[in-house]
């Protein structure tokens, strides 16, 4: 025991309001790949991608929720382990050196989604797998599986509808979970999965309009397997270009992916989002840029540390000793 | 202004760190095995010269504070945690420092008086955000207590243990990937950018036979009198890489971990490199600071020690005849086991034990049958060259199902030179449709059998003896038994599946039938037999009648 | 005069030759059990069901010799009681539980053989009385003494080869002791002994929990055969104090109720879902979770008092019939029927000879029972071992089982209604001379 008198420097760190219609102050993002299986492969590239962008555009680790229903970096049949490339040349590895998954394997399902969505989680939750977010928060959802018209496959064993997911937006809504959301889906016919939602402030995207058939981008010969579906391919080449202080919009993203290059439509839903997309920068989704103004007025906080026991009370001599760390067999056997 | 700040603040942390009482050592230890393999262990100790009984943990130095909260919030005393992907092979590369079992494993003493089911299942929950692991799946249906195996490791007071504090889970079916390994790195004093932990490059890692991290948190001696504690958190990683997948035999740190070692960690106060050079005929460059000779239980070593500094260290092993095999001396005692029967009604599960040394070995078998495996104990037969053997003690729980898993632990002593046959029948069970996982045709698991002794000799042995903490306690350790906690084989069993598209059907089929019952038994009961007339009125007639009087309508 | 005629015919079936029916079933029995067989039989689901099968009871005998409780488990389903019966009979046999097996399962036949030839004689002795109130023409239906008392040989005779209790027997199945206490129960129920009738209902009704609805029934009989109310009142206190007597040495005195959760849980809230010829197993495999309690519900009042009341009230005049027509009800719907439940019924069959005439589903019956009982294990064997079949082709046989069994109740009563009727008005089916039918109003 040492005795200390710390002393806390408060820096007082306030937030600028510096944009009149920036009024978010966290960011979150929930990326879900709901796909499982080998051949599903690119629906891990696609969630990784866009993991990957957030990550590198500032939302800290503890702030992204990332479900993987499989795991592909260190599947047997992956001849690189510990690597998810979203192109055949290998260019970008998208699972990176510090990737942390929050939901994988059997946690990914649908109760489990909404559960963290709702923020109605069992007791004892880890922070890391709880949406802590508030009325201040823009989240960005992103989905990938294997979808059809108003639902979503989870693990090809149970699925989410449309009314389910506008419900649980709606919930989160109520409860004041977010003050903005920006809903990106990569399945068949993703359009569908937005129609229902009827909670304001929701910014929604999806790869194919209803009827409409999502598709991958390209084989890799080497793991013998569609490598990343379109959009977010073209999505990721779109993030990859931005940075930080980037002013790219909204808009600019929504118009990724356009047919020609995507075969499917990609369909945009703006009536309940009361901005103009054009005028809402990229980073208040994918990013978390908050000006920060450090102020100099000093503040002197002395923390008592309780009493403390005297090194000579405390001590009381005792015996401490290993033990055989199996059972000594000769007192079973006597 | 500003300065006035930093200065302060830079303080504050030297202050930190000079309060702090106890050691941080990291070690690394390089062993070639037999002839197509090397083996690397890692092992990051902070000793911690504090009570864990009284200490609060809300200043925790430079002991990971995230580790620190849960063993105050959980009341435990110690803990045992590794995740791993692929097999140890004992036959062919003797025994690991740490043994783990492939999966995940928790093993957990809490101190006596807390309220152990509550804080086990929040314990896991717990270390699954930390290890970004499911380890949430860990609750009463997968958990034992080990009455004669798994006892703590650490020191106590009294030697009265009652094994109501203690559990043990083991989730066979976990992956072990680099989301892992990042949380875990967090964890240690100086990241992963200076000393040994720059070596862990989550590519190189994934690319071996095998690799294990494991978290190792137990109470220890403060000095030789042992009359206060420290709290000791042992972080290890153990890698095999295959000279296959190198492609050469000769490898370097770069060749082995992608890049040498560049910088110390400052916070440490022991940084070694240990390889191991029994019997190979290796040319080391560059040349090693210290060469260390070890006789333990018979067994002579020879280590060529690396003291870290802040030079760049790259070593490299050239093997001076790459032709020469070495010849594979199998350890004293090893295990594997597997199915027997077929189809999906009825099977057993066969646990082969091998004695290779001169005299008999006593162990201890236990293992966690999950309870979908309804095992039968008459059934359990020992069997050793034909001959009967007679458990000397048997702990038996029952499983029950969707409650608690079979726990199982026998005491036998196998006799020399033989392999030993443990077999227990067990029937399939027919689950609920819901309870199937997503991929139910790929089986479930039952986590490996735990083979407990101790060894008389140290051949192929390199574990650290308990009541040591660094490699380097292991050198000339000789004591009366060495302990092995030999790990086999994961099982995978397919369960019958009913058809997972069926429920509609099923359900209005039964009713059906039920109805078939139901519709008869209700007339008969109900109403009375009378004579009616026979004559019907057909179809035919109806429907003209019917015709006739919508005509007539019309005309209307 | 019924007297007189009673004894030319009781000496139709000569004693040697039930004897030699008895040898011949025992050397059966035992040939199979000494074969390889005798452990494909065991395997069989269709015999072994979790509540009977013989291994189970080998691990609970087991684990009591270990000092462990036999309960903490989820494999064994027998009462403490039912234990340390077969623990002593283990020790009287030295072992040689087959001898057991075979010994209970003649013995059984013979009961029922006695069940059956009283029976019949109380039907012949109660037609002869009531002659003159039935109608004119009705002599065709007039129970025929000759055919009459064979019908005991015959029951005799199908319980003995009835392959259904063959492979029950040689199987090894505890249903072997069920069916003891069932037919001992009636045979006193049919010869007016209470006490003892009351004593084997408790016991069986505590092996099994659904004989408990057998209550009714055996009152009607007492009621409306043996036309005694004192008989009623001794055959109730007896089960009643019988079953009290069991809960108390089973729960070993108050206290251990360990048991009851292996037991009747298991019974009633059917948590292992091993396939057998009954209908719940596939049924609550595929059942969604929140649904489950429900159906649960529903199917175990179905399968015990849905019927009871309605059948007791139709049927009072007849409470034979109606005692083992409740028992055909729960064999169809109980959680873990076996096949051995099944022969102990249709075993039965044969006493109510004189309904055949007017049953309509004989040959349906009889080749829906064949056809589903030779496809059974092959379609077990191609989805548990080859994996070519799945669970669907398995329950679609065990549907077709039970349609076939609910169709030769629902036949047998209907008999009784229309041979009733005939009794009553005659042969005659004509309405102002034109021909009508029979139909139920």
């Amino acid at each position: 025991m040492h005795l200390l008198n710390v002393y806390f420097f408060l820096f007082s760190i306030s937030v600028v309001q510096s944009f009149s219609n920036k009024n978010h102050t966290n960011n979150w993002a929930v990326l879900v790949d709901t796909s499982r299986f080998w051949f599903n492969y690119r629906h891990v590239a696609n969630v990784l991608s866009i993991y990957r962008s957030v990550k590198r555009l500032g939302i800290p680790d503890s702030q992204i929720i990332l479900m993987i229903a499989d795991d592909m970096a260190c599947n047997p049949r992956n001849p690189r382990p510990g690597t998810v490339f979203n192109n055949a040349d290998q260019h970008i590895n998208v699972y990176g050196d510090d990737v942390e998954v929050d939901y994988r394997g059997y946690e990914v399902t649908v109760e489990n989604f909404v559960r963290l969505l709702t923020g109605r989680l069992p007791p004892g939750t880890p922070r890391s797998k709880q949406l802590l977010s508030d009325e201040g928060s823009n989240v960005l959802i992103y989905l990938t599986g294997h979808g059809g018209d108003g639902f979503l496959k989870f693990q090809d064993s149970e699925e989410i509808t449309s009314q389910e997911m506008a419900d649980a937006l709606e919930q989160m809504w109520q409860k004041q979970r977010y003050n903005e959301i920006f809903f990106m889906i990569d399945t068949c016919q993703a359009a569908s999965m937005y129609e229902r939602f009827y909670s304001p402030n929701i910014l929604a995207v999806g790869s194919s309009l209803v009827g409409e058939d999502s598709l991958s981008h390209h084989v890799d010969s080497s793991i013998g397997v569609y490598i990343i579906d379109r959009y977010t391919y073209y999505a990721l080449e779109f993030l990859e270009k931005v940075n930080p202080q980037s002013d790219k919009s909204m808009g600019e993203f929504l118009k990724v992916c356009p047919k020609s290059v995507c075969i499917s439509t990609v369909g945009v839903r703006k009536d309940l989002f009361n901005r103009n997309p054009d005028n809402v920068p990229i980073t208040d989704f994918f990013g978390s840029i908050r000006p920060v103004e450090v102020l100099c007025d000093l503040s002197n906080v002395t923390l008592l540390q309780s009493k403390q026991l005297s090194q000579e009370e405390a001590f009381k001599p005792k015996k401490y000793r290993y033990i055989d760390p199996i059972v000594n067999f000769n007192t079973i056997k006597s | 202004m500003k300065c006035l700040i930093v200065s302060l603040g830079i303080l504050f942390i030297c202050h930190l760190v000079h309060s702090y009482e106890g050691t941080i050592t990291e070690e690394l230890l390089i062993k070639p095995l037999y002839s197509e393999q090397v083996y690397t262990h890692f092992q990051f100790s902070t000793k911690w010269d504090i009570d864990p009984d009284k200490e609060t943990f809300r200043h925790s130095p430079l002991f990971p504070r995230p580790l620190g909260e849960i063993v105050q919030r959980f009341d435990i005393q110690e803990l045992h945690v590794t995740l791993t992907s692929g097999l140890w092979r004992y036959e062919k590369w003797g025994y690991p420092v740490k043994d783990a079992a492939t999966g995940v494993e928790v093993l957990a003493w809490f101190k006596p008086g807390s309220d152990v089911d509550k804080n086990w299942k929040l314990l896991a929950n717990s270390l699954s955000g930390l290890l970004c692991a499911s380890l949430n799946f860990i609750d009463n249906t997968n958990t034992i207590k080990p009455e004669f195996s798994f006892r703590p490791r650490g020191i106590l007071e009294s030697n009265l243990l009652n094994n109501s504090y203690v559990r043990y889970a083991n989730l066979p079916h976990e992956i072990v990937c680099t989301e892992n390994l990042t949380p875990w790195k967090k964890l240690l004093p100086c990241d992963s950018r200076t000393g040994l932990a720059s070596l862990l490059n989550s590519g190189h890692i994934h690319n071996t036979r095998y690799h294990s991290i494991g978290l190792h948190l137990r109470p220890v001696c403060r000095d030789k009198s042992c009359e206060s504690m420290s709290l000791e958190l042992q972080q290890t990683v153990s890698l095999v890489y295959d000279y296959l997948i190198l492609g050469t035999k000769n490898w370097s740190l770069r060749k082995l971990f992608g890049q040498g070692i560049n910088r110390k960690c400052v916070l440490v106060s022991k940084s070694d490199v240990y390889v191991d050079t029994t019997n190979q005929d290796i040319e080391l460059e560059p040349p090693p600071d210290e060469t260390v000779t070890s006789v333990r239980g018979g067994q002579v070593t020879t280590l060529q020690k690396y003291i870290v500094s802040n030079q760049f260290l790259n070593i490299y092993a050239k093997f001076q005849n790459a032709d020469l095999v070495s010849l594979n001396l199998p350890p004293p005692l090893h295990a594997n086991q597997y199915l027997s029967g077929y189809g999906q009604e009825r099977g057993g599960i066969v646990t082969k034990i091998y004695n290779n040394h001169w005299k008999q070995i006593d162990v201890v078998l236990m293992q966690n049958i999950p309870w979908f495996i309804p095992i039968y104990l008459h059934t359990l037969k020992v069997t050793a060259d034909g001959r009967d053997i007679k458990p000397i003690q048997l702990r038996y729980i029952p499983a029950r199902q969707r409650e608690r898993p079979t726990y199982l632990e026998v005491l036998l002593t196998v006799p020399a030179r033989t392999a030993t046959s443990v077999v227990i029948d067990f029937d399939y069970v027919f689950l609920k449709w819901q309870e199937y996982p997503p991929d139910a045709n790929f089986g479930f698991h039952i986590g490996s059998a735990v083979i407990s002794s101790y060894l008389p000799v140290a051949r192929n042995y390199t574990a650290v003896p308990w009541d040591g903490s660094l490699i380097s306690d292991s050198f000339n350790a000789s004591r009366s038994g060495y302990l092995v906690e030999v790990r086999t084989e994961n099982l995978i069993i397919t369960l019958p599946t009913p058809d997972f598209s069926m429920p509609y059907n099923v359900i209005c089929l039964a009713c059906t039938v039920v109805a078939l019952a139901f519709g008869p038994l209700h007339n008969i009961t109900t109403r009375k037999l009378i004579l009616k007339s026979k004559r019907k009125v057909l179809l035919i007639e109806r429907i003209k009648k019917f015709l006739f009087s919508l005509k007539k309508t019309k005309t209307e | 005069m019924s007297l007189k005629k009673l004894r030319i015919y009781n000496n139709l079936i000569s004693t040697p030759r039930i004897i030699i029916t008895c040898l011949s079933a025992i050397i059966v029995r035992y040939y199979l059990m000494m074969s390889k067989y005798q452990s494909v039989i065991a395997n069989h689901v269709e015999v072994s069901t979790p509540l009977n099968s013989w291994k189970r009871v080998s691990e609970g005998l087991y684990l009591l010799s270990l000092n462990i409780n036999p309960y903490e488990g989820d494999l064994l389903h027998e009462t403490p009681l039912s234990l340390y019966l077969y623990k002593n009979i283990l020790q009287v046999f030295q072992g040689k539980i087959h001898l057991a097996f075979i010994t209970l399962d003649v013995t059984t036949a013979v009961v029922l053989y006695f069940t059956t030839k009283k029976f019949t004689e109380d039907l012949f002795v109660e037609e002869e009385e009531n002659k003159a109130t039935y109608a004119k023409d009705a002599e065709e239906c007039f129970l025929k003494p000759d055919k009459l008392f064979k019908s005991s040989y015959y029951v005799l005779l199908t319980y003995l080869f009835n392959p259904y209790i063959l492979f029950s027997c040689v199987g090894y199945s505890t249903t072997v002791f069920y069916n003891l206490y069932l037919s001992v129960m009636l045979f006193s129920m049919v010869h007016g002994i209470p006490v003892l009738c009351g004593v084997f209902l408790a016991i069986a009704a505590s092996v099994s929990f659904y004989p408990v609805v057998l209550v009714l029934p055996i009152t009607m009989y007492f009621k409306y055969a043996i036309k005694s109310h004192t008989k009623i009142i001794v055959n109730l206190t007896s089960f009643v104090v019988t079953s009290l007597l069991i809960f108390v040495l089973c729960s070993n005195f108050g206290t251990d109720f360990s048991y009851i959760r292996s037991v009747y849980g298991c019974i009633l809230t059917i948590p292992d879902l091993q396939p057998n010829v009954g209908l719940f197993w596939y049924f609550f495999t595929e059942m969604f979770e929140h649904f489950r309690e429900l159906f649960i519900y529903a199917f175990q009042i179905n399968t015990t008092i849905l019927y009871l009341i309605p059948v007791s009230l139709k049927f009072r005049k007849h409470p034979f019939l109606l005692t083992v027509a409740v028992n055909f009800i729960i064999t169809i719907f109980k959680s873990y029927p076996s096949v051995g439940d099944v022969g102990f019924v249709l075993s039965l069959m044969p006493s109510f000879s004189h309904l055949f005439p007017f049953s309509q589903q004989g040959f349906l019956v009889g080749t829906m029972l064949v056809i589903s009982t030779s496809l059974a294990p092959i379609l077990y064997y191609l989805w548990i071992y080859c994996n070519s079949a799945n669970a669907n082709f398995y329950f679609g046989v065990t549907l077709s089982f039970a349609v076939a069994q609910i169709f030769l109740l629902t036949d047998l009563l209907f008999s009784q209604v229309k041979r009733d009727y005939m009794l009553k008005y005659g042969k005659d089916r004509k309405i102002d001379g034109e021909e009508g039918i029979l139909c139920l109003e």
